[in-house]
Formats: C-alpha cells, structure tokens, sequence
C-alpha cells in the first residue's frame, strides 16, 4: 500500500492549497529551512495516525497549527467587516493502490474518484454557530480554538480512527517523543504493528502475571500492609501499591525496550534512529506494508553511521515506501537524486513550490551515488551558484565578490561558491539545468579555448541559466598569468597583496611562477588583504552575472 | 456463475437462522453484510450471531438497511450528483411516513392546495431530497443512490460490491420501489445476493414512493420474476426450503394459511425437537371477554393489540402487533379490530373499503393480523363476544 499524493491547506507554513506527489519507493524532500519539509512529514503522519508531536491532536487543537497568513488575513476581513468564514485545515492523503474500497468516494479535494483520508480541522456550526456569533460582536485577537473540531474521514465520508486506516505510518525524527515514564512512543508503536492478535494478548497476559507477582511477593505484600494500616491517605478505600494497568495495554506504556541492557531511550540518539528505522523496515505484516517517514536522519549520525543507514534503507526497504526530508547531500547521492523533491517559497507570494527531479539523466544520478561526498543540495538549495575548479579559483572568487560588495561574502547573499573537479562540472550542469538554476562556471581555458570551454560546454550554450567564464586568450591559460595581467600596471600593489617582496619578484613572470607553485598560499593572502587588486575581466563579467536579477 | 437467491419463508420458519447460519458457515475471506429494514430484526439478528460465537465475526456486517444505504450508497458520491454536496455534509437521515418533500409556509407549516399538501419536484434538489438541516428523505434515499449511481457511472455499485462478496437481505418484503432497482442492481453486480422474506407479513414498507408499486404489497417474487428475468435462473426463487414452521403447530399453520390462498400453506415442522413438547391446551380458539382474567391467569400468553387504544388487563404483558414480528410467544391473546372480526365471521372478506366512492386496502391490517397469529407456539386466542349459535371455520370456542 502506497500513497500518490498529499494535499495540505492553510496547515503552518501552508497558505491555501498545496499538493505534492510521491513516487513507490524513494522520496528525498530537500530544501532551505522553513520551507516545509518536516510539516509535509507531520502532515501525512497526522492524516494517518491523528498523531502530531507524539500526543494526539484531538486533545492538542491550538492556533499555532494554522498559517499565519491565513489568520492574519482572517482578522483584517473581520475588522473590514467582510463576514469571514472561519479558517480551517485540511490534510488529504491519497492512496495510490484502488483495493481498499471503503476510502473510495468523491469526499476529496479533486471532486472526483479516489482513494484515501482526509483530515479536518473546522469550526464546529452545528454546535457553535450561536457562540460564535456571541464573538463576533466583541473584540477578539484570536481564533476561538474552542470551537473547532477534527473531522476524521474516507473518501466515502466515513468516519474513521488510526485503527481501520489501513496504510500504518511510522514517522522517525530526531527529536524524541517519549511517554512521561520513558518508554518511547514509536518504538512501542513499531512493535505492536509487529505483533498479531495472538502475541499482544500474550503480553498483555504475561504483563499482567508479572503484576500478580509483584502483588504476591512477601515484601510487597508486607508493604502493602504497613500502607494500609498507616496512610490515612483515603477513609474508606483501600490503598496499597501495584502496577498501573489501566490502560487496556498496559504494557505498551510501562514496558521499555532495552539494547544490551541499556533502556532504549538511554542509547544514543542516532542509534535509537538506526533502531527505530530497522524496526520499521522489517514490519511483518505485508499486507498492511507501511510508509516509513524519515525526518533528516543525518542529525545524530556521524558519516560512518550515516553510511551504515542508508546502506540498511536502500537493501532492506522491500517495496516499502519511505519519505525523507534531509539537508545532506550525502544521503540525497545515495539514495537518488532522481527522487529528489525541492520545496521553496516563492520569493513573491511565499507560497510553498515544488519541483521533481524525475528528468534527470541516469548516468547523472548515478554519478552522485557513486561520488556521493559532492554537495549536490549545495547547488540546489542556493539562489545562484558558481563552479570553480579548486581552492584558489574559489578563495579568488570570494574576494573578488567581497571587493564589489562591501566586504560581504557571496554566501551572505546566498551565491554560493562551490569548489568541483573539473570532470564533475557537466554534471552539477545537467541538475542546474533541470531545476533551471542560475549557475555560472568558472574555468581556466588551458591554452585551447575551443576545446577547453566552447567544446566542453556547448550542450549548456543555449541554456539560459548557465554561464561560462573564462577568457579567450590562449596564452593567459590559467588563473595566475591571468591575475599577473590583470594587474600588470600596477605589480608591486599585487605583490603586496599576495605577501611578496616586489623587489625579489619584479617581474611578471616570477610573479607567475612564484603563484603556480603556492597555489592555495597567494590566494589566501590575497583573501585577507586590504590591498585593491584588479581582477581578470571575465572574474569581473562573473561579479556582475552575480548581481543581475 | 454467481448463485442470487430468494427464498420465500412461512412464518417461523426461522428464517434469520437460516441466514445467520449461511453468514457462518461461508469462508472467513468473504465479506459478508446481513441487512434488514427494522431496528428490532437487526438486533434479532445479532442475537441470533451472538448465540453461535463470542463476538460478531469481522467479516461478518449487520447494518440496517438505511444505515447501509447512507454509508455505503449515498455518501461515497454525494458530490458527483450534485456540486452542493461538496460544501455540505449530510446530517443523516429523516424518516419520512407518507408525504416528503413537502412546502412550508413561513410558519413553517405545510401549504395546501385543494386538499393536499404541495411538495417539491425534482428540479428543486435541495428541497427535494433534503429537509432544511440536510437530513435526506428516507423515501427519497434509493432513488438518489440509483440517480447517484448513474452519474457516476455505476462506481456506487462497483464500490459496495468490493467491499462485500456477499450480502444477505432478511425481512425482504419491506422493501419498496427504488429500493428494488437496487436490488436488480446488486443482482446484476459480483455480489452475491441472498433475499429472505415472507410475502405475507408486508407489516412496514422502507418508502411509498411510485416507482415499481405493482409490487409493493409482497411481490417481491413476481418482481424478480418480472424485473430481473435475465439475472436469474429456474433454481434462483425457493418456496420450499422456508415453508415449515418450528414454531406454530397445524391449527396455527391452517388457520393462517387461510388469510393467504394465494401462496403455498405452511406446514408445521415435524421433527422431533420441534414436536417434542405438547401442551395441554393446543389449537386456535375465540373467547368472550368475560373469561379473558380467568384465561390470562391460567395460560399467560402474551396480549397482542393493534395499537396502545386497546383496552387490555394491564397486569399482564402487551405489545402491538407490528412490534410482535420476528418473535415467538408460548401462547398469544389477540385483541382483533373490526375488521379482524369481520374476516373471522366470514374468510371471504377481502380487507379493502370503500373510500370518496374507491375501492381501498384497509392500511396493513390483514399483513398485521397475519403476523399476530404466526406468533406462537401452542395456541392463539382471540377476543370475540360470539353467540353460542354462530357458526366459524377452522377454529373453536373457548370454553372454561
């Protein structure tokens, strides 16, 4: 089972209507902060489990959940007096397979045949209709929370709770949701999916001989005594000591998972991850097969860690779907950059917008999964990125962008220099091209510009959104006799920008030699100069591609 | 090929057993809904399940008919027969007895023109399938899922019929007008259908509405002979399998089987279980009112009145004849109306009156008298000041 697709209105960082749609295996959500990567994750989990933040949020209804702009725009059609309806949430998630009849029905979004649950928060009119209009004639900051309620249904307008939905979701963040006594939410959760009929009345039984143990034990019983003949705790009832088995499964809130006999919520964070997601990915009831949300995983992983989950996700996943949202590169190559999902705001409306990487070419995608240490998401999540060839090109880039902009750094304005191997360049190309993200190369024309640049770069010429910097002459071929060119007026200010004595190089060509062989030493002394050096033209044209809008 | 049945039963035949034992006895796999138009035989009918198991299996469903109607027939699609429905839920159902759809004045009371109240038409969506609060005629429910259904292309029907292999039908009788196409319908769909009813005990009708009414009154065979023709075969209507009573003895069975020429007689049922308790007092009989607290205290049968007007001795249990269906009783005492009596002193009456110069059917009442006497085991009495010479058919005199 498998869901297709998510519609959100008006949840958090949601203005209006917004849908997204998943694939069958893989899906990588990327994307700067607050763009709503973990709310998409919240969303699904909370259409599927009635679960946010680890409590059900049948009892949890506050404001916050709703989108600022939704209730400011509530409350200045109040004050206009424009007879507002109260705002609501809707959460839909749609299921991809048609077997599951009973969500079938046309109570959804698309106004047509599909199948799935929608989840509604809505001002309860039947009910409230006269205190709100109580309200209404008074002054009031914000939305009476008290009169909403959750509307939980099928497609076919059924009500439903988590336990008929057939599809069950485990959401893994790195934040951890525990019970006030410690055992973890999840992992109970994980288990007892796991458990047929059969073994949970098992433990339950086995839970409650453990009680009648506790309960027949001399001490206790001893205790127990000495409590009800002491304690006028209560005058007329008995009072003595036992297990809380309250709840109809006691043991899912008492009993605690352990890990070579350490509590499970006392290992690490990013083992208990590592746990939780193996659980999860070994669910045994095939045919309640469940999404497994991953909220970045690489928060409490180091790089080894990191490498050892995503290898137990990609060759134990068995057809189950799974969602992530992540900032590492690292995970986004290993598990596909086809599977990409780049949410963003609008720069205008600040509306939430996607984009799938599904076009991307295969040898593209499995490149990075390869050379997975490239900071693909680097070039994705930037608003203009500039490829250079090594530490010198980049340390030179910077200052140069530095000089023309008050001494801030181009990541300041979020341009982000990235440092590539000359090979991988066509391939950070081929994803900017896809996403139509303004990239510029910058490249030394190795003394043969034709090969070298015009060659090389020919498939991007008509693409609008890259640029190739370099410069024609073929025998300025890199970037020093470039630099020492560019300043050739004016040598001794260059040397004392790069931290030579002008009197022992006091000619370009020293000056040239002298910069081929320190590469990376000229280039940071030139980076924490004060000295106004000029930069090569095409060094120049890249700074002002950088400003053009 | 998949196998519909109807079965036409006698009265206490046991009937809901019959399908409660067809629910059981089916492969756990299949999906099985057992529906039925009165709250009291759904509740018979999980009783009935309760006896056999611990708990109503989870492929086993019993629902009312209405409430299988809204879930299953009407809410699915509610928005693809009329936009209105996507911006507004419905707020369940109104039972409506005689007229719907009617027009309000301002005051809210109904408008008459020449007598009779005015009702919306079809055109008139809104008011003609909803009251005010968005509560859907009961009458009006079939036939908006069969408009609904169409619009949709027949995925209504495709939907109940993945959910449920197999649905089982109780009390088929009551059922009425578009509640039929639905049932031709289900008949031409993959579910297969099993209708259990008794054509003689038509005590309530799920609508009035004018569609099909030639076979409103019990002919609910000659409907799927007629209507579903080609969704059936020559083993698909059972008259025989039903047709012995457990319950009432050969006096009973006869007597009864006098208001129903038409339909084969019941017979009683003569196995041993059945017969194996023999009272002293057996058989159909009248008694004079003046010995009625004398009878109630020597046999305590249950009184049977046609409604709560009836003067009874109120220190022994009553209930109306409409309630007493799908029960069974030792002994019953019926208190008859006139028109009861009437039969009683001549079997050719014909239950019908006339009315503004028309022959009419006298509302239920032989269906209901019906019911009263297949209601026990060992005798029925019935409240009659006859005179010593009078003379009556098939039944005898109480005497003390």
């Amino acid at each position: 089972m498998k869901i297709s697709k998510l519609y959100i209105e008006n949840f958090k960082c949601f203005n209006g209507a917004f849908t997204i749609d998943f694939t069958d295996d893989v899906n990588i959500l990327v994307g700067n902060n607050e763009t709503g990567k973990s709310t998409i994750l919240e969303a699904i989990h909370l259409a599927l489990t009635g679960v946010l933040n680890g409590h059900y949020l049948r009892d949890e209804l506050s404001q916050y959940l709703f989108n600022n702009d939704v209730i400011s725009k509530y409350f200045l059609d109040i004050r206009a007096g424009n007879n507002p309806d109260l705002p609501h949430i809707l959460i839909e998630v749609f299921f991809k397979e048609n077997n599951f009849p009973k969500f079938e029905g046309d109570g959804n979004s698309d106004r047509s045949k599909a199948t799935g649950v929608s989840f509604k928060i809505e001002f309860d009119k039947d009910t409230y209709k006269l205190a709100y209009e109580e309200l209404l004639k008074k002054k009031f900051e914000t939305i009476p929370i008290e009169y909403y309620k959750i509307c939980w249904k099928s497609f076919a307008r059924d009500g439903i709770t988590s336990r008929n939905i057939p599809l069950k979701s485990v959401l893994i963040d790195s934040s951890s949701h525990r019970y006030y006594n410690g055992s973890d939410i999840y992992i109970s959760r994980i288990i007892k999916n796991n458990l047929n009929e059969e073994q949970r009345a098992d433990i339950s039984q086995a839970f409650r001989k453990l009680k009648e143990t506790f309960m027949g034990d001399d001490s206790i019983k001893a205790i127990n005594e000495q409590v009800e003949n002491n304690a006028k705790i209560s005058t007329s009832k008995k009072v003595e000591i036992s297990v809380d088995l309250s709840t109809r499964d006691a043991w899912e809130t008492t009993l605690i998972t352990y890990l070579d006999n350490v509590p499970f919520h006392q290992i690490g964070k990013g083992e208990q991850c590592i746990v939780k997601t193996n659980l999860s990915l070994s669910h045994k009831k095939s045919e309640e097969a469940n999404l497994i949300l991953l909220e970045e995983p690489e928060n409490h992983l180091t790089h080894s860690k990191l490498n050892e989950f995503i290898k137990a996700i990609t060759s134990n996943r068995n057809q189950k779907q799974i969602i992530i949202s992540t900032h590492s590169s690292f995970v986004a190559n290993k598990l596909g950059l086809e599977n990409l999902i780049l949410l963003n705001a609008n720069k205008v409306s600040g509306k939430r917008e996607k984009f799938y990487f599904k076009k991307l070419e295969d040898t593209t995608y499995k490149y990075f999964e390869k050379l997975s240490g490239y900071d693909t998401l680097r070039l994705i999540l930037c608003k203009k990125a500039i490829l250079v060839e090594g530490d010198s090109d980049e340390l030179v880039v910077q200052k140069a962008y530095m000089d023309n902009h008050e001494r801030k750094l181009p990541i300041e304005n979020n341009i982000d220099v990235i440092s590539v191997r000359s090979l991988a360049f066509k391939r950070f190309l081929d994803i900017a091209k896809e996403l139509n993200q303004p990239t510029a190369v910058v490249t030394d024309n190795d003394g043969n510009y034709k090969e070298k640049v015009t060659n090389k770069y020919k498939d991007y010429e008509k693409v609008k959104c890259i640029e190739i910097f370099a410069d024609e002459n073929k025998n300025l071929n890199t970037l020093e006799p470039q630099f020492v060119n560019a300043n050739k007026d004016n040598l001794e200010i260059l040397c004392k920008a790069i931290g030579i004595d002008c009197t022992i190089y006091n000619s370009g060509d020293k000056i040239i030699d002298f910069m081929e062989a320190n590469k990376t030493k000229w280039a940071l002394s030139l980076f924490e100069t004060s000295e106004k050096v000029k930069y090569p033209k095409y060094i120049q044209k890249l700074i002002d591609w950088c400003d053009e809008e | 090929m998949k196998n519909n049945k109807l079965y036409i039963s006698a009265a206490g035949s046991g009937k809901t057993t019959f399908l409660v034992n067809k629910a059981l006895e089916l492969d756990k796999t299949k999906q099985i809904l057992i529906t039925t138009y009165t709250v009291d035989n759904e509740e018979e009918i999980r009783k009935k399940i309760l006896k056999k198991r611990s708990s109503i299996p989870s492929n086993i469903t019993v629902q009312g008919w209405f409430s299988f109607l809204l879930q299953h027939g009407v809410r699915p699609y509610q928005g693809s027969i009329n936009e209105m429905l996507f911006e507004n839920d419905i707020k369940g159902m109104f039972l409506s007895e005689g007229n719907s759809s009617i027009k309000n004045d301002e005051q809210g009371k109904p408008i008459y023109y020449q007598g009779r109240p005015l009702t919306y038409g079809e055109n008139d969506f809104k008011n003609f399938y909803f009251t005010k609060n968005w509560k859907i005629y009961s009458d009006k429910i079939s036939k908006f899922i069969v408009g609904c259904n169409e619009k949709v292309n027949g995925e209504i029907i495709s939907r109940m019929s993945r959910i449920y292999s197999h649905i089982f039908i109780d009390e088929v009788q009551d059922l009425a007008g578009y509640d039929l196409e639905i049932i031709k319908l289900l008949f031409n769909s993959n579910v297969e259908i099993i209708l259990v009813g008794d054509p003689r005990q038509v005590t309530y009708l799920t609508n009035h509405y004018k569609k099909y009414t030639k076979y409103k009154d019990g002919n609910i065979k000659e409907f799927i002979q007629n209507e579903c023709k080609s969704l059936i075969d020559e083993n698909s209507i059972d008259e025989n399998s039903l047709k012995k009573s457990h319950r009432n003895n050969k006096a009973i069975c006869e007597y009864s089987s006098k208001l129903y020429p038409e339909y084969e007689k019941s017979e009683p049922c003569d196995c041993n279980i059945c017969r194996s308790n023999v009272s002293e007092h057996e058989g159909v009989f009248l008694i004079k009112k003046e010995n009625l607290d004398y009878y109630l205290e020597e046999y305590n049968p249950i009184q049977l009145i046609w409604d709560k007007r009836t003067e009874i001795n109120n220190n022994y249990p009553a209930l109306t004849f409409g309630k007493s269906k799908g029960k069974t009783y030792e002994r019953v005492l019926i208190y008859p109306t006139s028109n009861i009596k009437k039969w009683i002193k001549d079997n050719t009456f014909d239950f019908t009156k006339f009315e503004n110069g028309k022959k009419k059917k006298i509302k239920d009442a032989k269906e209901k008298f019906y019911v009263a006497l297949t209601r026990a085991r060992h005798s029925v009495a019935i409240v009659y000041d006859y005179k010593e010479n009078e003379q009556f058919e098939g039944i005898q005199k109480y005497k003390i």
